[in-house]
C-alpha cells in the first residue's frame, strides 16, 4: 500500500495516518454488527455456489430405465460421466442420420422401380396424359 | 475466475471497512448493514466469474453505486436529500470539547493505560465528526485512496471522475480534516 503514496508528502502522510486510525477502530465493531456482516457474506458466498452449481449442466443416464436425462452435476459430478453421455448422445445423433440415408435410398429405389416399368412397357408414357386415354380406360372398366 | 473459497475471503477483508466506510455516509448501522450485504450479493451474482484481482476495485464500484441508489430512494421518500454535499455540516459550535490535547500516533504496541486508550477514543471520535463534515465527494475520494488504499486512477474509476478531480478532492479533503482537527487540539 506504500508504494501508492509519496514519500515525505506531508497530504499522504496525514492521509495514511488518519486511515490507520479509522482501521483500528473498524475491528472493533459490536458483535451484532460483525455477526450481520458474516451472515452477508455466507449469503453471498452460497449464491456464488447455487451460480455454479446451475450453470454446469450434465446428462445423466438412468440405468434402470435407459432414460437419458439432463441434470445438474454437483461438486462429485466427475468427467467420465459426462463423457458416457457425450458418446450417448453422439451414438443417437448419427443413428437418426443413418435411418434417414437410408429411408431417402428406399425412396429412390422404388420410383427407379415405377419409372423403369413404365419405360419398358408397351404403353408410351405420353398416353397417361391423354384425356382420350382416361376416358377409354375408365368406359373399358365399367363395361367388363 | 474467483472461487467460492477466494470470494469469501475478499469479502471477509473488506466487509468493516465496507460497512463503516458505508457508516459514514449513510449515518445509519441498519441502512449500511442492507446496503453492504446488497453490494456482496451483487458482486456474487454478477461478478462472481471475475479474477480475484479484479474483485476489490468491482466491489467498491458497486459499493458506491448502491449507496447513490439509496440516496435515491431516500430522496424519493422523504423529498429531503438531493445530493451528497448536502450532508456537509456547518455546526462547529456544540461544546464538544473533549478533544482537546489529543494528537494522531502510530498505535502502540506497548500496555495501554486506561489514560491513552480513552485519549485514542476520543480521536477516533474528532476523526469520525471531521470525516462527517466533509462534502460526501471528497469524504469518498479521501476513504478511497487511504482506507481502501487505491492509486489515483483506481480511484478515479470507482467515483466515475478524473485524476485529477481525485487529487483536488483529497487535497481539500485533507486541509479540511487538518484544519478541523487542529482546532480541537490535534498535533498532526
Amino acid at each position: 500500500m506504500n508504494g501508492l503514496y509519496r514519500q515525505n508528502d506531508p497530504v499522504d502522510t496525514f492521509g495514511m495516518r488518519v486511515a490507520a486510525r479509522l482501521e483500528e477502530e473498524s475491528q472493533n465493531l459490536p458483535y451484532v454488527i460483525v455477526e450481520r456482516l458474516r451472515a452477508s457474506r455466507v449469503q453471498a458466498v452460497n449464491q456464488r455456489k447455487r451460480i455454479l452449481a446451475e450453470s454446469s449442466p450434465v446428462f445423466l443416464l438412468d440405468a434402470s430405465t435407459g432414460a437419458l436425462t439432463m441434470g445438474h452435476g454437483g461438486e462429485h459430478s466427475n468427467w467420465w460421466n459426462r463423457l458416457g453421455a457425450a458418446g450417448l448422445l453422439l451414438t443417437l445423433v448419427l443413428g437418426l442420420v443413418a435411418i434417414n440415408v437410408i429411408q431417402d435410398d428406399l425412396r429412390a429405389n422404388e420410383l427407379a422401380d415405377i419409372d423403369a416399368a413404365l419405360l419398358t412397357d408397351d404403353l408410351p408414357p405420353a398416353a397417361y396424359v391423354d384425356p382420350g386415354f382416361m376416358q377409354f380406360l375408365i368406359f373399358n372398366h365399367q363395361e367388363p | 475466475m474467483a472461487t467460492p473459497q477466494e470470494l469469501s475471503d475478499f469479502l471477509k477483508s473488506i466487509d468493516k471497512r465496507a460497512f463503516k466506510r458505508t457508516v459514514y455516509h449513510v449515518r445509519n448501522d441498519e441502512s449500511a448493514l442492507d446496503i453492504v450485504q446488497d453490494s456482496m450479493m451483487k458482486l456474487a451474482e454478477h461478478y462472481g466469474d471475475k479474477p480475484p484481482e479484479e474483485l476489490p476495485m468491482l466491489f467498491q464500484r458497486i459499493l458506491s453505486n448502491t449507496t447513490l441508489d439509496w440516496f435515491r430512494r431516500q430522496k424519493v421518500k422523504n423529498a429531503y436529500f438531493s445530493s451528497f454535499s448536502d450532508f456537509q455540516t456547518d455546526n462547529d459550535d456544540d461544546g464538544f470539547e473533549l478533544l482537546e490535547s489529543l494528537s494522531i500516533e502510530e498505535p502502540g504496541t506497548e500496555f495501554e493505560n486506561p489514560e491513552s486508550a480513552t485519549e485514542r477514543k476520543q480521536t477516533l471520535l474528532c476523526i469520525e465528526k471531521a470525516l462527517l463534515a466533509l462534502p460526501g465527494r471528497q469524504r469518498e475520494a479521501f476513504l478511497l485512496r487511504y482506507w481502501e488504499g487505491l492509486d489515483l486512477v483506481e480511484t478515479a474509476l470507482a467515483m466515475g471522475c478524473s485524476d485529477g478531480s481525485v487529487k483536488t478532492h483529497c487535497s481539500r479533503a485533507v486541509q479540511a480534516l487538518s484544519k478541523a482537527l487542529q482546532l480541537k487540539g490535534f498535533k498532526p
